[in-house]
């Protein structure tokens, strides 16, 4: 026979259980994985938030790695959107002469962000770069600084990781592969490639490049769980560019994947 | 109240003229810079030969083709003007200074009589050679308006007061200073000059052409009520420091800095001010003199920054012998600082960017800090222009900071579009399209979207034709979404989207 008050204790202890298995559930779940509000910065392309956890983690070293035309741009250039809307600063330092060139002030606008708080560093070799970079994250000032994916020495990327985490910024690496240092310090890598280009109108004169599909994957993530995949797409960012003609898609699963540092 | 303008007519052309003799026998045009520079100020000549300041030096120098071309140089003009406006304290306590080439000195209570303080103010620029040689013009008139309009009619001009509804009468309309768009609205008026637009009717005449005209109204009407702002005296800040024995470590030479900038900002903060500028003299043992200057993006009183900007300043000097003697000067002092926002707190510290932008500088040299602004142009390339990026700017007004401005970002994904330098291409046409681009087969090709530029360049050496281009946007076979442009029978590479 069985006491009421020890059936009361049995079931107390099968509650204590169930909510112990509970947590512990939550904790393996993908929503334990979610990073907090405060502590990224969104690039606002659902799919891809969701792939990092949220976003992009403040405080890391993190690169976006791609051929030119998977989108890297467009990626940082909405994080600087991000970053400018809600009223802090971002910087873009960059070398114009170089293989990636400069990013493109218009586009940028389009993308959202707002050029009266972003500052545009003009260096011409990787070492005045990375001295830039320095300069800007050990101001603080900057809630995002983008870079080119430089061949640094450990030591550098060490400064700037540290820095970065001092800053509570974040510093986004973008080109077309990480070195192998690149690749030890940041805590986040991504790897974006075209998966088709949309053009507006069949062809010639009449045709126009209306936006892009980018596969993305989360090769690295040091705060969540890597391995995701995300899907999104871009337009473009030139006005007379929206389709009146009827959108073509060209499937890039073909295309040679050679590296187009080539240029 | 008299007041006298001295006035430089066409200031920048007197100075390109000064420093350079030969230009002294031909129209001038001076430009902002020569590459893709604009006119900014222009001779009678080079006017009367029909060019324009504000066109392109392109289109100027097609205009007048006889006429020499000067590079402004601003920082050389300030410097200049700054100097004639020192001489000008020597005629009058009072001096405004309403930019380069033109100043005005409140006369009241000196000495002398009308053609003496005219006679002091020629006399005050003949002390200096080169300012001797600019070509002054002096008038007295009851008004600033007055004056200047008695300046630019005649050197030596007198108005007396009572005497400037009848003097101004006569004077064109762009005596007023106004946009040429208000001046070709007001001749369809029929207004010409000043006399027609003083017998306009008041009332009528503001409604129609707004808060404005009201100021313009009075002026031709010989009135003039804005006062006469006398510039800020030039205030020197200068402390130095010499020990008994030689700083020749890295750590004694910082702490006597630190003493010394100690010093030199309560000095600042003691009259009130902040330091925009600061200099930096090092005496070596070896009798070298090392001059450091550096400019603080957002002036400052306090000694913390001072002296992490002279530090970062320091770090790429070398001293090949001990330090005997430092000697530390605080300029461009300026009172007040920037607006700080009330709801604005993620706006950053203007002071820590100001820093941040000059370690920039110090390290990557001027012009390395930028703010990107897009303009109207026909190239992509055109549609940018990048000015100095300013900490001042970083804090947001008010209501734009109590306002979310995170709507502005749109939903979908944008494409970026990265610029290259232009670089020769190899280009393969099929049917008159690309097909194959430095090696790589095109998948899909739009454009050409022609742009014609620079029609009038028939003179230039395009063999006659006008310079035109067509762009491509072509898909290459690696997933390379890239723009060529077709330029004189050659190809370039001129940017990816990405």
């Amino acid at each position: 026979m069985v006491s009421l008050a020890a059936l009361e204790q049995r079931r107390a202890t099968l509650e204590g259980l169930r909510a112990a298995l509970a947590a512990g559930y939550r904790a393996a779940s993908p929503e334990a994985f979610t990073l907090a509000e405060e502590s990224v910065v969104r690039s606002g392309l659902g799919t891809l938030d969701a792939a990092l956890g949220g976003g992009f983690p403040r405080g890391v070293v993190a690169t976006l790695e791609g051929a030119p035309g998977s989108g890297r741009s467009a990626v940082a250039a909405r994080l600087l959107a991000s970053a400018t809307a809600g009223g802090g600063l971002g910087a873009i330092v960059e070398a114009p002469a170089g293989p990636e060139g400069s990013f493109y002030p218009p586009a940028l606008v389009a993308a959202g962000v707002d050029l009266e708080r972003l500052l545009v560093v003009r260096a011409g070799d990787a070492a005045s770069i990375a001295r830039a970079a320095d300069i800007l994250l050990r101001s603080a000032a900057f809630g995002i600084v983008v870079i080119p994916a430089l061949e640094l020495r450990a030591t550098v990327w060490t400064r700037l990781a540290s820095l970065t985490h001092r800053a509570n910024a974040l510093l986004l690496a973008i080109g077309s592969t990480a070195s192998d240092e690149l690749r030890y310090f940041a805590s986040l890598r991504v790897r974006l490639q075209p998966a088709q280009v949309r053009f507006a109108g069949e062809s010639g004169l009449f045709c126009a490049v209306a936006g892009i599909d980018v596969e993305a994957a989360v090769l690295k993530h040091k705060r969540a769980a890597p391995g995701r995949r995300a899907h999104f797409s871009c337009a473009t960012f030139e006005r007379s560019g929206a389709p009146l003609c009827a959108l073509r898609e060209r499937s890039l699963e073909n295309a040679t994947r050679a590296a187009a540092v080539a240029w | 109240m008299p007041i006298v303008c001295a006035l430089v007519p066409n200031y920048e052309v007197a100075v390109a003229r000064l420093d350079d003799a030969a230009l002294r026998e031909r129209p001038l045009i001076v430009a902002d810079r020569l590459e893709r520079g604009h006119a900014i100020a222009l001779d009678e000549a080079a006017f009367a030969l029909g060019a324009r300041a504000g066109m392109t030096l392109v289109q100027a120098a097609a205009c007048a083709r006889e006429a020499a071309i000067a590079v402004d140089d601003p920082l050389r003009n300030r410097a200049l003007w700054e100097r004639a406006l020192e001489a000008l304290d020597t005629a009058s306590p009072l001096v405004e200074d309403a930019g380069n080439g033109t100043a005005y000195l409140e006369m009241r209570g000196i000495a002398g009589f009308e053609r003496d303080w005219l006679a002091s103010v020629r006399d005050a620029f003949a002390q200096d050679p080169e300012l001797a040689a600019l070509p002054l013009r002096a008038a007295l008139g009851p008004n600033k308006f007055v004056a200047r309009a008695a300046a630019l009619v005649r050197d030596g001009n007198v108005v007396h007061a009572g005497d400037e509804r009848a003097f101004v009468a006569p004077l064109p309309l762009p005596v007023l200073g106004l946009e040429r768009a208000l001046l070709e609205r007001l001749e369809l008026f029929g207004v010409t000059n000043l006399r027609t637009l003083a017998a306009l009717p008041h009332g009528p005449f503001v409604r129609r052409f707004g808060p404005e005209a009201a100021r313009w109204h009075a002026l031709a009407g010989g009135v003039d009520e804005s006062p006469l702002v006398p510039r800020a005296r030039r205030i020197t800040i200068d402390r130095s420091l010499y020990g008994e024995g030689t700083a020749e470590r890295e750590d004694q030479l910082l702490f006597a800095l630190r003493t010394l900038v100690a010093g030199v900002a309560d000095d600042v903060a003691l009259l009130g001010k902040r330091c925009g500028a600061l200099r930096l003299e090092l005496e070596c043992e070896d009798g070298e003199r090392i001059l450091l200057a550096t400019t603080l993006a957002q002036p400052t009183a306090q000694p913390a920054t001072l002296f992490d900007l002279l530090r970062a300043r320091l770090e790429g000097v070398v001293l090949r012998s001990p330090v005997t003697g430092l000697r530390l000067g605080a300029e461009r002092l300026e009172a007040g600082g920037s607006e700080l926002s009330l709801f604005a707190n993620r706006d950053p510290d203007p002071e820590i960017v100001g820093i941040a932008l000059a370690r920039l500088e110090a390290a990557l040299g001027p012009q390395a800090a930028l703010r990107a602004r897009v303009v109207a142009g026909n190239r992509y390339e055109a549609r940018v222009a990048y000015e100095p990026f300013t900490a001042a700017r970083v804090v947001r007004a008010p209501q734009a900071a109590a306002t979310r401005t995170t709507a502005a970002v749109p939903e979908a994904g944008t494409l970026a579009y990265r610029v290259l330098e232009p670089r020769a291409i190899e280009v393969r046409l099929q049917g008159g399209c690309p097909a194959f681009v430095a090696g790589r087969s095109v998948l899909d090709a739009a454009g050409p979207w022609r742009v014609d530029e620079a029609w009038w360049a028939h003179a230039l050496d395009t063999g006659g034709r006008p310079i035109a281009s067509d762009a491509y946007d072509v898909l290459l076979d690696d997933g390379a979404l890239c723009r060529i442009v077709n330029e004189r029978d050659r190809w370039y590479l001129c940017g990816t989207y990405d």
